[in-house]
């Protein structure tokens, strides 16, 4: 298979640092493959998902500071998790997530449940409880 | 340290499986790794999610590529599928490593140190080498990336033992020994039969090529049921998994083109050749689809392609792929 030479730089300094190996097919019938960056086209919904991610990051910060929502919801959002996620990881049933994201509940959780969200995030108890 | 060379490659698993084969001295390449393995799979579960849009993946489970490619090349390979407890796990890789050998291992990507941030998801079906261990680092070959890596024994451990769907509890691999008179033609034609039982012989709509279209069908329906936000971003995703997430281009379907051509060359088989060619126009298809899509991405509240087009779209590359494998059905190799 022939090895193909890009050399062009991305345009965009917060992506693209990192090259792939691409594989591609000519209109003369030949695979080859080379070591490049992703297309323009193919940036645009891998930043698509990478905004969407930050609005929702954004969202729940508000929710959580208007009091709408509890710390975990922030962090859950943080750390690109959904409730599936967070429960599997956490090994805490689903309903019992979704439940600890009123903030009343929240209040009142035990330090030991406190303490596998903590563990879950990588943060400590205290940083759990009061978001920045 | 062990002598281990590290090449890059387009999906971590088949390029994983290559390597270790080049280290025991038996030239398999990436594509004849993917394709003699079953790489290539479609599903789209619309009742799942994954982070807020419908799973797709155009990959089989975890582990496949690496167990079926070793038993059709008659490899004697072992796979250790989970440990106990994570002490347990570190102390068998290090004696692997005391024993010269390269050992494979299924991490999460979430915590991987030396990752790019903008690939860190909570997905658990990555692969990677370790090939050496000094002090409390190790030697990582990760096909993802361009040189190889180190990363310190809590770390290995963290990514190890990530839970969530497709928990990977430790599992690691490595090969003992190849044969190297091994039957490849046999092993690329259960390859290819296998491959083409998967993609269009079981019956569930949502697998194969019948799942291309019950895709197509949903993607249709999207603006109207979900708006054209979520739409967009429904596209998106599918778009992130087939370009992205380390699948070489068009969703694997390029590394199986190359496959099919590899094996024709090397078994002067003009069928496979011809199928190789049907494979690469339908991935070029999918770079249009993706072209296209993308459209609808950088727009997204007021979509410039019509949804109902790029749904024919993908109705066509699914008729496209269909003959390509109906084709593989009839070739005798």
């Amino acid at each position: 298979m022939d090895e193909q030479k890009f050399d062009y730089q991305y345009k965009d300094p917060n992506h693209g640092h990192y090259r792939e190996l691409f594989y591609t097919y000519d209109k003369e019938g030949n695979y080859s493959k080379g070591v490049r960056f992703h297309d323009d086209s193919d940036r645009i919904f891998i930043e698509q998902f990478w905004d969407n991610q930050k609005d929702r990051i954004k969202e729940a910060h508000h929710e959580v500071l208007a009091g709408n929502k509890s710390p975990i919801y922030y962090y859950m959002e943080k750390t690109l998790m959904d409730p599936m996620t967070l429960s599997s990881q956490a090994s805490i049933s689903l309903w019992r997530v979704k439940r600890h994201f009123k903030p009343g509940v929240f209040t009142r959780l035990s330090e030991k449940t406190l303490a596998k969200y903590a563990k879950t995030f990588n943060i400590t108890i205290e940083q759990l409880k009061n978001i920045e | 340290m062990i002598n281990y060379t590290h090449h890059q490659a387009g999906h971590c698993e088949s390029g994983t499986t290559s390597n270790l084969f080049n280290y025991y001295g038996m030239e398999i390449s990436e594509p004849m790794a993917f394709g003699v393995g079953n790489g290539l799979y479609f599903t789209y579960i619309p009742f799942l999610k994954v982070q807020y849009a419908p799973m797709i993946s155009f990959r089989n489970l975890p582990n496949t590529i690496f167990r079926r490619g070793t038993k059709r090349l008659g490899a004697d390979a072992i796979v250790i599928k989970k440990f106990k407890t994570p002490k347990e796990s570190m102390d068998a890789l290090d004696r692997n490593l005391e024993k010269g050998i390269p050992t494979g291992l299924q991490v999460g990507v979430f915590n991987l140190p030396f990752f790019p941030p903008e690939y860190r998801m909570h997905y658990n079906m990555h692969n990677l080498v370790i090939y050496g261990k000094e002090g409390d680092l190790y030697h990582v070959s990760d096909t993802v990336m361009e040189e190889p890596q180190t990363i310190s024994y809590n770390d290995l451990q963290r990514v190890r033992w990530v839970k969530g769907a497709f928990a990977p509890n430790g599992k690691m691999y490595w090969i003992n020994q190849v044969d190297k008179n091994a039957d490849l033609k046999k092993a690329v034609a259960d390859g290819i039969a296998k491959t083409v039982y998967e993609m269009t012989k079981i019956p569930i709509p949502l697998l194969g090529t019948k799942g291309m279209r019950f895709m197509a069908k949903d993607l249709r329906k999207w603006p109207k049921k979900h708006g054209k936000e979520k739409a967009s971003f429904y596209l998106g995703q599918i778009l992130r998994m087939a370009e992205e997430v380390g699948s070489g281009g068009a969703g694997f379907r390029f590394i199986y083109g190359a496959f099919l051509k590899e094996a024709g060359e090397k078994f002067n088989c003009p069928g496979l050749l011809e199928t190789s060619e049907m494979m690469g126009k339908a991935a070029n298809k999918w770079r249009e689809f993706s072209y296209m899509g993308a459209r609808n991405c950088k727009s997204r509240s007021e979509p410039t392609e019509d949804y109902g087009m790029l749904a024919d779209m993908l109705k066509e590359i699914s008729y496209m792929e269909e003959d390509v494998y109906k084709k593989l059905d009839k070739i005798e190799i």
